[in-house]
């Protein structure tokens, strides 16, 4: 009988503890439900003054939380209150305000609703490709980034690839859709100097501080 | 006869006691301590001890010799190159815009009448403090009475281009101006003196340390420390382990270097070298 009396307590004690334990899981998604999930890739994150300067930059956005950045491999999340109905479009803004080109992003919305943007859509024209390679001036990994959106934004473009080390892009593109020349252009435009075309002093001063590359000489 | 013997005993003991001529020495690769998740930001020894700031972990570690963390000081926002005096850590909170002081575990916060944005850096000498100043392109300096602000955004000397670390010394104070890529040296009324390494092609000088003879610089992106003198001729490159570093310490004999990416703390030790041996000297990666 004793023996029984301490079952029973012993069980009471399980069921309050599962109780608690569900109550704390229910608080914690009604905590979380009231609230949008963000996800960006910022290619190039490689340095904590930069990673924590994008960080800092987003700070401007009163109610943000769980900010969190992996400068590996330059994915960066946070949570925002879904009343504030924060657009895609500022996010990505927010970022480029920060001197950082987005790659990547993916809205969780608190409804359930999922929103996703590429920043470049590979050409699906194929037809006649043709693979090059070029010089391309720059620095670091958000030059990488920046220079691969401007190659990529360029219809029929469908592969590009650049090496910090030697400067090299590897290019790939549909010749009867663009020309090299054209996607040297585009790159120029986004501040990099190419071996064909130079960007304009403003684009180029208003790169990030890292990005400063040395000018190729013309 | 006498006098032939009485020369060849002067030139045999003037031969005897010429003394051995001096190898030239470089810092040379002794031992790597592997830290366990730590991305190490600053380093700093106080009381014997050497604490970490470990900036994507918003914390600093105190390790022992193998590189084992003995304390943790969490709750941060985002430290970075940190300085001690006396039993006080001063840390550069990077998220906060202050800087935290930390004596026996008790948590402060250093009084400034000027607003910062993102410091970087923190040196502390003597009576004197100095703050890089990131997003504000300045050298905040305290001579031990007043603060004095110098330096704005720009490329000329005596302007910066997001300064991240600072050191003072008897007479002058040191600046790593990381995105101009060189380093700046002021007197101790912001007067501009010098710059020195930017010839060196550095990417992003991140970190320095200034020693009575030698001034150490890393360069993150590139992946090595530069040695110069204290009148700018570079005197090594330090590469082999190195993987973006982010600051230097000398302990005694030794100079350890912190490497962010892979959170190693890599010793080097002054050794003599053959200076025949180029790749000795500049110590290349292997």
């Amino acid at each position: 009988m004793r023996f029984n009396r301490n079952k029973i307590n012993m069980m009471k004690k399980t069921i309050i503890t599962t109780l608690v334990i569900g109550m704390m899981t229910v608080f914690a998604a009604n905590a979380q439900k009231g609230m949008d999930k963000f996800m960006v890739q910022v290619d190039g994150l490689g340095c904590p003054f930069c990673a924590y300067g994008l960080e800092k930059k987003f700070k401007e956005f009163k109610g943000i939380k769980d900010v969190k950045i992996d400068i590996e491999t330059g994915d960066f999340s946070f949570a925002y209150p879904a009343e504030k109905e924060l657009t895609m479009a500022a996010v990505e803004q927010q970022v480029e305000k920060a001197g950082y080109t987005p790659i990547t992003s993916k809205i969780e919305r608190a409804n359930g609703k999922i929103e996703e943007s590429a920043a470049a859509a590979l050409s699906e024209n194929n037809t006649g490709t043709v693979t090059k390679n070029l010089m391309v001036a720059g620095n670091c990994g958000m030059c990488e980034a920046r220079i691969s959106k401007a190659a990529k934004s360029v219809a029929g473009v469908s592969e590009i690839s650049w090496d910090k080390g030697n400067k090299m892009m590897k290019v790939s593109f549909d010749a009867g859709t663009t020309s090299l020349s054209e996607i040297e252009m585009a790159i120029a435009k986004a501040g990099h100097d190419t071996k064909n075309h130079t960007a304009e002093i403003g684009t180029y001063d208003g790169l990030p501080a890292c990005c400063h590359y040395e000018r190729i000489a013309k | 006869m006498k006098y032939i013997y009485s020369m060849l005993g002067t030139v045999l003991l003037l031969a005897s006691c010429q003394e051995k001529e001096a190898l030239p020495t470089a810092w040379t690769f002794s031992r790597t301590i592997q830290l366990d998740g730590v991305n190490p930001i600053g380093i700093v020894e106080m009381d014997g001890k050497l604490w970490l700031s470990d900036g994507d972990q918003n914390r600093l570690v105190q390790i022992d010799k193998e590189g084992r963390i003995e304390q943790t000081i969490d709750s941060l926002d985002r430290p970075m190159h940190l300085d001690a005096q006396g039993a006080t850590l001063f840390v550069p909170q990077y998220g906060m815009d202050n800087i935290a002081t930390i004596t026996d575990g008790s948590l402060g916060v250093l009084s400034l009448k000027d607003s910062l944005d993102a410091p970087a850096g923190f040196s502390v000498f003597k009576n004197e403090k100095a703050i890089a100043d990131f997003y504000n392109n300045r050298i905040l300096y305290h001579n031990g009475t007043d603060w004095i602000s110098f330096g704005k955004e720009g490329r000329a000397g005596g302007e910066f281009y997001y300064p991240t670390d600072v050191q003072i010394t008897d007479s002058l104070i040191w600046v790593a101006d990381a995105y101009n890529n060189r380093i700046q040296v002021f007197d101790k009324n912001g007067s501009f003196v010098k710059m020195m390494g930017q010839d060196q092609k550095m990417n992003a000088a991140t970190g320095i340390f200034v020693s009575e003879t030698e001034v150490f610089v890393s360069d993150f992106e590139n992946d090595r420390v530069l040695v110069f003198d204290m009148d700018g001729i570079l005197k090594q490159e330090i590469s082999k382990n190195i993987e973006k570093a982010t600051d230097m310490l000398l302990v005694d004999t030794e100079l350890y270097v912190i490497n962010y990416r892979n959170g190693q703390l890599n010793i080097f030790e002054l050794a003599e070298v053959d200076p025949q041996a180029n790749e000795q000297v500049a110590n290349k990666k292997e």
